[in-house]
């Protein structure tokens, strides 16, 4: 029996949590994040009741809550995708990169079309989708070759991956792809209308909604039905296991890390063809980091990933505006975000482990 | 000290852990210069007992008298000052230090600096009063596992002890050691101590031990003096009914060979060679056992035949085809069953449901997938049979397996090894490692019958085991395993348990 004690403080194992507790720690949690950052604004002497009514304005302004959507999709598609390698315990924190990536080969991609044109307008779209797919899934193979083959571990890697991918972007955007006519600005020509993800409703926001179902659907078939997703669970649960049952196991990560990064390389189509609507420096303002935060919030569960990630782009919007209506500082929606992650982590631990005070002896 | 009959009383002692009663208000007491036996299954709630005496866990209610007096034992600290020393069945000494070293570690009054000459003369007389020939100055990794335990007792002994509780203390042992340690226990209750002896062999119960009281699902169900008393009765308070002790082999001529090592050599994980030439065949319908000390390169003996070790120098031919170092699944589909040990740490997903578990590998064939997805449906109907022709006890097949008792996983990992649904008929090759260690009475029952039966149906098995007399009780021939090499083969009929123990320890094969 896991039982461990120090000072007083016993910690045990629960044998079993229900579900019920477990959606109710996460709303706990997200609302403790909120007293928090209470306590926070108030000890900055701001405006806290008027900083909560803009935050809430964002989720029930119907113009504002498609901005949320919008701002949520690259969260959504890189939190997919991230579902995939930590059900795997593949522990990807690069999504940053893959973004990075995806919004390199889709500006690409349209930079090749415009200079030489060797595309009906029709297919320059569906080719930025799968050209930023692959490049977000071999950014992201690179770290699952060196695990599986060496077995470097992929924390470190794909953190630090992440690094190149942005200083990549910059080399671009301030060197051969800058815009020749863009007054010397670090940015990519804009992109014109056949390359935006507007196929639905001619609307950014609709069409990213219609995207992101789609592609929940396919994780969700993934995990629920087919052998990969079978071998993903083992391989996450315990890799032992995984072996003893034949399962081959660098193949499988391989795969799970070209899914995980490929879906996260289409949200960073979604920012350069659904948000800007052109490449430029630090177009994410870490989209691949609120989205580990969003996996989890979720409990991976591909269908609870697009209103997690939708809430977080409400954030996003919301911290605009506070910073626009109340002079609050953006970094205040940051703070928000490591709080609530803190406290999820904290209700996760909760939920497996039971807290006593005093009582029994500490045993090994 | 008082020389009060009673060392140890024991009242209405209640322990509640989350989800179970492991004590439920038992009394238990030792007299003075007895050996008493503690005897029960898994999860009787023996060791429970005993770490609430030894100050490990407190008691829910109850009370605790040593020698007449009543006490509150809040740690083992406590309980080492009332004279209760105790041996657990996992060593908890120091390898990297000396006998010495691990014997006064924690003692006050022995000082900063070690009187090494004085201690260790102590330690010697000591030791060779219960018949012990041990140096103190080793450094404990060097010692088997009989010096060891020694080690342990010295260490209770030393600091006085009256009151000595041993878990499972025989389940490392071979045959001599085992002997020997019974002789320095009856040793030690004639010096007046009193010997708690935790066990669930009826055996040992009977050799060694004046009184008996054994436990069943957190409650004493008696307490007997052991001369008034026979295996079968005990057994049957144990279990709570009758049980049948001997299987029955019929004799069977041996089929083709179906197994073949030729000079194996193999690593352990630690990186030194654990299989040093390996040879070794087994043959449809027939049953080869490995006796052995654990340690002694069972476990790689298993994962290279298994194909989850390298094997670095040797042959391995399994149905006449060539399959050393193939891969885990290449073995498996050469009709290869692994029942492997400790099931829930390598052969089993606890946070699964018990229908994946049983299709932790036949997922992957049809009809239970095609190329990409997998067939549902198919594979509910089939675990449905599986679960009531293989007697697993569960509430559903989509319960959490880690819900399940030893001996139901147990069932489990034979349901998905044996039954056929993994390439379709009867496997060739039973690879069994440690297959029923742990294991209560009537799962241990149904994984012997269970072999045996297979054995009958034409798969030729490997039992890896440290119990002796289930090697005796199911083997064609006896192989005994020491130091990475097959020191020894028998056939059943003529294998001498004697001499298979001086194997195990080591001895050189003519001087036997």
């Amino acid at each position: 029996m896991a039982r461990y004690s120090f000072l007083g403080i016993t910690v045990e194992r629960r044998m079993t949590y229900s579900r019920t507790a477990s959606i109710l720690t996460t709303i706990i949690a997200i609302g403790l994040a909120f007293a928090a950052v209470a306590g926070i604004l108030t000890a900055m002497r701001l405006d806290t009741y008027r900083a909560f009514g803009v935050i809430l304005a964002v989720f029930i302004t119907p113009r504002l809550l498609l901005q949320a959507i919008l701002r949520g999709l690259p969260i959504i598609l890189a939190s997919l995708g991230l579902a995939i390698a930590f059900k795997m315990n593949f522990w990807n924190i690069g999504a940053e990169g893959q973004i990075y990536w995806g919004m390199i080969a889709a500006t690409g991609v349209v930079l090749a079309h415009a200079y030489y044109g060797y595309l009906p307008d029709l297919l320059v779209l569906p080719t930025m989708l799968i050209a930023s797919f692959i490049a977000g899934g071999v950014w992201c193979l690179i770290p699952a070759i060196l695990k599986a083959k060496l077995n470097v571990n992929e924390i470190l890697t794909t953190l630090m991956m992440n690094y190149i991918a942005a200083l990549f972007v910059d080399y671009l955007i301030y060197g051969p792809w800058r815009d020749p006519h863009g007054y010397g600005f670090p940015l990519s020509i804009p992109f014109p209308s056949y390359a935006k993800l507007t196929f639905v409703a001619g609307n950014p926001s609709y069409t990213g909604l219609v995207l992101s179902i789609i592609l929940a659907a396919i994780v969700y078939v993934i995990f629920r039905f087919t052998k990969l997703g079978f071998e993903l669970r083992v391989i996450g649960e315990n890799l032992d296991a995984a072996r003893y049952a034949g399962i081959n196991i660098p193949r499988v990560l391989m795969l799970g890390a070209l899914l995980s990064g490929g879906l996260a390389g289409l949200g960073g189509l979604s920012i350069v063809s659904g948000i800007i609507g052109r490449l430029r420096p630090r177009a994410s303002p870490g989209y691949g980091y609120t989205a580990i935060i969003v996996a989890w919030l979720a409990a991976l569960n591909p269908w609870l990933i697009i209103p997690a990630g939708i809430f977080f782009g409400g954030l996003l919007v919301a911290g605009e505006s506070l910073q626009a209506t109340l002079k609050i500082p953006n970094a205040a929606v940051q703070i928000l975000q490591g709080i609530i992650f803190l406290f999820i982590i904290l209700g996760e631990f909760l939920k497996r482990y039971k807290i006593s005070f005093g009582g029994g002896r500490g045993v090994r | 000290m008082s020389s009060h009959e009673y060392l140890v009383e024991m009242r209405g002692i209640v322990k509640r852990f989350p989800g179970v009663l492991a004590n439920d208000h038992v009394d238990f007491d030792l007299k003075r210069g007895e050996v008493h036996a503690l005897l029960g299954e898994n999860g009787a709630g023996k060791t429970t007992l005993m770490n609430i005496l030894y100050g490990l866990y407190r008691a829910d209610e109850g009370e605790i008298y040593i020698r007449g007096k009543k006490v509150k034992i809040r740690s083992p600290k406590d309980a080492i000052k009332l004279g209760i020393g105790m041996v657990h069945q996992n060593f908890r000494l120091i390898p990297t230090h000396t006998v010495i070293e691990n014997i006064v570690l924690g003692l006050k009054e022995v000082g900063f600096i070690l009187n090494s000459k004085k201690l260790e003369q102590e330690i010697k007389e000591l030791a060779s009063s219960y018949g012990w020939r041990i140096d103190p100055s080793a450094k404990v990794w060097q010692l088997s596992a009989g010096e060891k335990q020694q080690v342990e007792l010295l260490r209770a002994l030393y600091r006085r002890a009256e009151i000595l509780i041993l878990d499972e203390p025989t389940s490392v042992l071979t045959p001599q050691e085992t002997r020997a340690l019974f002789n320095a226990i009856r040793r030690m209750a004639e010096e007046g101590k009193g010997v708690i002896f935790i066990t669930h062999k009826l055996d040992e119960v009977m050799k060694v031990s004046d009184r008996v009281t054994v436990m069943r699902k957190g409650r004493v169900v008696v307490t007997k003096n052991t001369s008034d008393t026979n295996p079968a009765e005990l057994a049957n308070y144990m279990v709570g009914r009758p049980v049948i002790f001997a299987l029955q082999r019929k004799p069977m001529p041996p089929g083709k060979e179906v197994l073949r090592l030729r000079d194996v050599y193999a690593m352990s994980d630690k990186g030194v060679l654990a299989l040093k030439g390996i040879n070794l065949r087994i043959r449809k319908n027939e049953i080869l056992g490995v006796a052995g000390v654990a340690g002694n390169g069972q476990i790689e003996l298993a994962e290279v035949i298994t194909g989850l070790r390298k094997v670095i120098k040797g042959k391995i031919l399994i149905n006449n085809v060539d399959a050393t170092n193939k891969s885990p699944r290449e073995i498996m589909e050469l009709g290869v069953a692994y029942i492997p040990p400790e099931n829930l740490r390598w052969g089993l997903v606890a946070n699964l449901r018990v229908v994946d578990n049983l299709f932790l590998k036949a997922y992957r064939y049809p009809p239970y997938s095609n190329k990409v997805m997998i067939n549902w449906k198919k594979i509910y109907d089939t675990a449905d049979k599986l679960i009531e022709r293989f007697e697993i006890v569960t509430p559903s097949k989509f319960t959490r397996t880690r819900a399940l008792s030893g001996g139901n996983l147990q069932r489990l990992v034979l349901a998905r090894e044996l039954s056929g649904i993994i390439g379709g008929g009867v496997p060739d090759l039973i690879v069994a490692a440690y297959p029923t260690k742990g294991l209560d009475v009537a799962a241990t029952e149904f994984v012997r019958k269970t072999l045996l039966r297979y054995r009958e149906m034409g798969s030729g098995i490997l039992l890896i085991s440290e119990d002796l007399e289930e090697i005796f009780m199911l083997s064609d021939r006896i192989g005994v395993i020491f130091d990475g090499r097959i020191v020894g083969e028998f056939k059943a009929e003529e294998a001498d348990i004697e001499r298979i123990g001086l194997l195990m320890a080591g001895a050189k094969v003519e001087a036997a």
